[in-house]
């Protein structure tokens, strides 16, 4: 990993499809993101959002289909392997490693730096999160919910990766410190050059900071758009809530 | 000597084939893994000797023991066999909390050694590490023990009461609490949501397994006339346990066999081994534990399911029935035992039941409440996942609850049940407040659930999955399987008749006699729906029933159950495919973060902003 | 001497090591002398600090204050005592943190290290030679039984029961095999005692402070390792969530196998003074102290290695301070029931998270 990574690595994703071991979850998903752009993928549950993102680092096993980081295939590599292949996941749930203090999981997640470059990235990823500064010595496990997303972002700025996907980060965040999360810091992510790829619940305030946002379904991609094309579909709407077409649209009265 | 040989293999295979069938009731049918398990044997032993030995003055007083009654045969292996059965009482409790497997089996191994270490230091209670010895034998007053005639005798009782034991534990076994005992095996927190009082079946497998080891350990000592704390330590369990598992857990007849060749055929191929001097001593004896870890370790491995493994029960269809099952059905049926319900009518008639394959007539006519929920709150970790949660649902009704993830609509399905307690409110059922109720109760009562990730019992047939969710079965209790098979034979045929009735109308009956966990996703979800529907419900609980099915076969349930309701079932239903809730669900409630954000049809939802916003939003 | 199950089970006196029976073997039917001493340190089952022979002195309680003086005495023991049990605690917990399995097996692999120390000490080396030979054989040893047995059980989805049989089988395979080679008798290590170290009521010999010295060093190595080493760091975070590591480059697979070999060595380490300490010993000689070893786990809390540090402390100190109010003999019971009570009430232990 070179200093000057600073450019992101553009991720594809061909045809994939995974799942737990049994029937698959997701069939034949295509989709990618380049560097400096915010791609999100929106849909409602049990659409296999998580699912493809688990897949693409190595958490879960894809049958068919390849992802590639820079044109390199990393498809089904080991995690560690996706992690040197420049790639930083933030999971959903058990993103930060409770037990240990905060500069400690921030050593983690410069486990791959040479030892010169650990003290200095740590000096940039706080001052991209100044709240963890004062947070330091505290263990992992008593952060707050939105100081503990921080640091799970924080954990992978470390490796400043030329791909980001973070499933679900707003999850457990009130709305206020979620629009600030996805503003600032998502958006600040692919500001910085890389590819980010974000999957969320909350369609409308994803959308607010996306370039280009794919609509799952069934295991499916439904739509592909930007958010202008998307907000305006009234077939967009529908893909969450089923039926027909509505008229009734956000952003309606 | 010839004879004297074989009549010590006779008596050891008799007494180690009684322990190894005890153990496998209780590990390899019921699920309890019970790594103290040898000092049931142990106390049936200490019992039998203290019971026929005179008091300990006897003999110049060289050993010091309590009890001493001199009480003649059948006296001591009687009270071998209590003293198994008493012994096992306060290990109930151990087993009812929730610590993971390993460290409970941990906690079992280590109160087995300690118990050997108190017998073998406290002198004066079982005469320590010496133990008690000249145990008198069975009539020993009556006729000589030394004769080769009398120790026929013993070794012929011996057998015949293992035999005994092997008929009993089979009668319990193929029987329909038998089938609720592995059901709790292979997943016991569904089995509880469908009825089945847990603790009640784990406290009567070890009281039952320890009145069998303790009565082997009672024969044994009646044999050899003595017995110390060398007799049973911990390491004896290990050797039990690798017999069962080798021999096939589950299956009895694998027990016997595992007894034969694991404590009984080991040490005797043993003996040919030729021995010299120039090995180190010792060296036959520790190769045996040796083997025995080894056998341990390669059969878990390679066949862990034992040389017998556990039997398919295959039951046949209505049309053959005439031969597989003897005797008809249509019989009415008695009220069961034990399981009381809610409100239970009394016309409870075969035909209607049959044809309807789904719950009895409705107690509450159509259009009253069958359940309200009060102010229902749910905290965990600091978490408030249901959040003063009030509704009610009416009778007849498929009403349908969404929301976004995280909403809290498992949750709170899953505290409506009871599976998870609520930390306030309240939940009301037909009329009565069922809030402390434990889920097994509210099953009875006809409130069953279903979960969201795969929770079929998957070492059981598909039928048998079936069968085993209904209530008030004559042969779901111990004392119903004692009786055998006349006793439950006809509430066996009604169930088998109702069960393949829904199979055919779900499309499922060429998978009857297969092993539910061999099934492909959709279909394990439709035995977990019929095996709901033979629970007999007033009152449905549907997590996310369609999860993984094919739309048509998804459709067709959704059929399915609005024609339950139309027939009087309520039904309360989570799903994310909104198309369902959509075509069949009136009404729908809408959750979000926790808390009940709308209700009406879903036409109504979708015009209203919140609800859109809701899913949209998060 | 030693009988196995056929002899024991057929009414003949056998030493099945598994019951703690101490090494006299007593014929039933040549007539028992009851006037033989029983009671008394000597019989408290396998060797123990201050037992039968061995490194330990046995008490001598000084004329006048007798209690203070044994109370002293057994405090004495009981950091000799902690002093093993600490390096073995710190090992199991360890093991358990990262791989998530009880390896019951570890007493087994302790004895198997104190006899490759043996090995060494009869062909001429010192004991202390021993200790290292023992260190790098346990290691290796238990570095295969992961890595050939529990790992792939663990990959297949073996359940925790099942893991737990198979370590019992496992203890069995290679508590025997020692046994199987070194036959039953009891062996002692060729070695000086040292000259005897008062202070204050404290009575122990040079070997002993050694001990002493050596488990703190120990802890003080592993506390360094675990806070300020990224190896150290890298195991704790494997402990803590291994599929996070994963995703932050840590080949977690290589963190365990250096795991088990670091835990290996202090297993073969915890053996070899634990032998030194009882004097004599054989391939059984293990089975009690388990329990000790899984008491202070327990009591620390499964996985924390603090916690095993201060649950060794109390249950080795418990352990010997009541052997001077209760019989010797009973003494173990404390460290049982302790663990009886923590599996019961708290299993997370004082000062643990995982449930």
């Amino acid at each position: 990993m070179s200093a000057e990574a600073l450019a992101g690595l553009p991720l594809r994703a061909e045809g994939v499809t995974a799942g737990y071991g049994g029937d698959p979850v997701i069939r034949g998903i295509t989709m990618g993101a380049d560097p400096g752009q915010v791609v999100s993928l929106v849909g409602p549950n049990g659409s296999g959002k998580s699912t493809l993102l688990k897949s693409l680092v190595g958490v879960l096993r894809i049958s068919s289909g390849t992802v590639t980081v820079g044109g390199r295939r990393i498809t089904n590599l080991a995690p560690e392997e996706i992690a040197r292949a420049s790639v930083g996941y933030v999971p959903q749930v058990d993103d930060v490693f409770a037990p240990l203090t905060v500069r400690e999981n921030l050593e983690m997640g410069g486990y791959l730096l040479p030892r010169g470059q650990l003290a200095e990235r740590i000096e940039r990823v706080l001052a991209v999160f100044p709240r963890l500064s004062g947070l330091l010595g505290r263990s992992a496990g008593r952060l707050s919910g939105g100081e503990r997303k921080m640091l799970a972002m924080g954990r992978v700025l470390m490796l400043d990766p030329g791909v980001f996907l973070l499933d679900e980060p707003t999850a457990s965040l009130a709305p206020a410190v979620a629009g600030a999360l996805l503003h600032d810091h998502v958006r600040g992510l692919a500001a910085g050059g890389a590819s980010v790829v974000v999957v969320e619940q909350r369609a409308k305030a994803v959308l607010a900071i996306s370039d280009l946002t794919y609509v799952l379904g069934g295991g499916e991609v439904r739509m592909v758009g930007t958010p202008a094309e998307l907000s305006s579909s009234p077939a967009f709407v529908d893909s969450f809530l089923g039926g027909h077409a509505r008229p009734a649209v956000p952003g309606d009265g | 000597m010839n004879q004297l040989y074989l009549l010590n293999l006779l008596i050891y295979a008799a007494v180690d084939a009684m322990a190894c069938l005890g153990l496998n009731q209780q590990f390899g049918v019921s699920g309890v893994t019970n790594f103290g398990f040898i000092i049931f044997q142990a106390a049936g032993g200490y019992a039998a000797a203290i019971l026929a030995l005179p008091r300990d003055t006897a003999y110049g007083g060289f050993q010091s023991y309590a009890g001493g009654w001199h009480l003649p045969f059948p006296v001591p292996w009687i009270g071998a066999a209590a003293a198994g059965a008493l012994v096992a009482l306060p290990f109930t409790f151990l087993f009812g909390r929730r610590l993971r497997g390993d460290f409970a089996a941990v906690g079992l191994l280590v109160t087995a050694v300690l118990l050997n270490l108190l017998v073998t230091n406290y002198r004066p209670f079982l005469n320590g590490d010496a133990g008690l010895s000249l145990i008198p034998q069975p009539l020993q007053g009556e006729y000589n023990p030394q004769l080769a005639g009398y120790q026929w005798a013993l070794a012929a009782v011996a057998i015949v009461i293992c035999l005994g034991v092997y008929l009993f534990v089979r009668r319990v076994t193929e029987s329909p609490y038998g089938r609720s005992l592995r059901a709790m095996r292979e997943n016991d927190v569904v089995a509880d949501s469908l009825g089945k009082n847990l603790l009640s079946m784990r406290t009567a497998m070890l009281v039952t397994g320890g009145a069998i080891a303790g009565l082997s350990g009672g024969i044994l000592v009646s044999y050899i006339t003595t017995w110390s704390p060398a007799a049973w330590g911990y390491a004896e369990t290990v050797v039990l346990f690798a017999a069962v598992i080798i021999g096939g857990a589950g299956n009895h007849l694998g027990a016997i066999l595992g007894a034969i060749l694991v404590p009984v055929g080991f040490e005797e191929v043993t003996r040919y081994i030729p021995t010299s001097n120039n090995l180190p001593p010792n060296l036959i004896p520790s190769l045996e534990w040796v083997a025995i870890g080894l056998l341990i370790v390669v059969f878990l491995w390679l066949r862990p399911q034992g040389i017998l493994p556990e039997r398919t029960r295959v039951i046949a269809a209505p049309g053959l029935a005439s031969r597989a099952r003897p005797g008809g059905d249509g019989a009415a049926r008695a009220g069961g035992d034990g399981a009381a319900r809610a409100g239970a009518d009394g016309a409870e008639g075969p035909g209607g039941r049959a044809a309807m394959a789904g719950g009895p007539p409705p107690a509450a006519p159509a259009g009253a409440t069958v359940l309200e929920v009060a102010h229902l709150v749910r905290d965990f970790g600091g978490v408030r996942a249901v959040s003063d949660v009030s509704f009610g649902v009416r009778s007849g009704t498929l009403t349908g609850l969404i929301g976004p993830n995280g909403a809290g609509k498992s949750t709170l399905l899953a505290v409506l049940a009871g599976t998870l307690p609520a930390s306030s409110g309240r939940v009301i059922y037909l009329g009565q407040d069922i809030t402390p109720l434990p889920a097994f109760r509210r099953a009875r009562a006809g409130l069953v659930r279903t979960f969201q990730l795969a929770s079929e019992f998957k070492r059981l047939t598909v039928l048998e999955n079936l069968l085993s969710a209904v209530p008030g079965h004559r042969g779901d209790s111990l004392h119903g399987a004692m009786l055998g098979r006349r006793y439950w034979r006809a509430d066996e045929s009604a169930a088998a008749a109702r069960a393949w009735a829904l199979l055919q109308r779900f499309g499922l009956a060429e998978a009857a006699n297969e092993h539910a966990g061999d099934l492909s996703g959709g279909q394990r979800r439709l035995v977990e729906i019929m095996r709901a529907l033979m629970a007999e419900p007033r009152m449905l609980l549907l997590d996310e029933p369609m999860a993984g099915v094919h739309p048509r076969l998804a459709r067709q349930i959704g059929r399915e159950l609005v024609a339950l309701c139309a027939e009087g079932m309520t039904i309360l239903m989570v799903e994310h495919e909104l198309a369902i809730m959509d075509e069949f669900c009136d009404p729908v409630l809408v959750m979000a973060e926790g808390a009940l954000l709308a209700e009406g049809n879903m036409a109504e939802l979708r015009a209203r902003q919140e609800v859109v916003e809701a899913y949209l939003v998060g | 001497m030693a009988a196995g199950r056929r002899e024991r089970r057929r009414g003949q006196p056998g030493r099945r090591g598994f019951s703690g029976v101490p090494a006299k073997t007593r014929s039933v039917f040549a007539g028992w002398d009851p006037s033989s001493p029983v009671a008394g340190r000597s019989d408290s089952g396998p060797g123990f600090a201050g037992d039968a022979g061995g490194a330990g002195t046995g008490w001598h309680p000084s004329g006048g204050g007798g209690l203070v003086s044994l109370f002293l005495a057994s405090i004495g023991f009981g950091l000799v005592t902690s002093s093993v049990l600490a390096i073995a605690a710190v090992g199991f917990t360890l093991q358990f943190g990262v791989t998530d399995v009880l390896n019951l097996a570890f007493g087994a692999i302790m004895i198997f290290g104190a006899y490759v120390a043996y090995l060494v000490n009869q062909a001429g080396g010192s004991v202390w030679t021993g200790l290292v030979a023992a260190m790098a054989a346990s290691s290796l040893v238990s570095v295969l039984l992961n890595a050939g047995v529990y790992t792939p059980f663990q990959r297949r989805g073996a359940s925790p029961i099942t893991m737990v049989i198979v370590s019992l089988g496992m203890t069995l395979i290679i508590e025997f095999g020692v046994q199987a080679v070194s036959g039953g008798t009891a062996v002692s290590y060729a070695m000086n005692s040292g000259s005897t170290f008062k202070a204050g009521g404290l009575i122990l010999t040079w070997v002993q402070v050694v001990i002493m010295i050596l488990s703190v060093l120990v802890m003080v190595g592993v506390h360094v390792l675990l806070r300020y080493t990224k190896l150290g760091k890298a195991m704790r975070a494997t402990a803590a969530n291994r599929t996070l590591a994963r995703n932050c480059g840590i080949r977690t697979s290589r963190v365990i196998t250096l795991t088990w070999a670091l835990t290996g060595a202090l297993c073969g380490l915890a053996g070899t003074v634990f032998a030194i300490d009882a004097g004599s010993f054989d391939a059984t000689a293990t089975d009690l102290f388990l329990v000790l070893i899984l008491a202070a786990v327990f009591l620390g809390g499964p996985g924390q290695p603090y916690g095993a540090m201060l649950g060794a402390l109390v249950i080795g100190l418990a352990t010997e301070v009541s052997a001077v109010f209760i019989p010797a003999d009973y003494k173990y019971v404390v460290g049982f029931v302790a663990l009886l009570v923590m599996l019961g009430v708290r299993p997370t232990g004082l000062l643990g998270q995982r449930a």
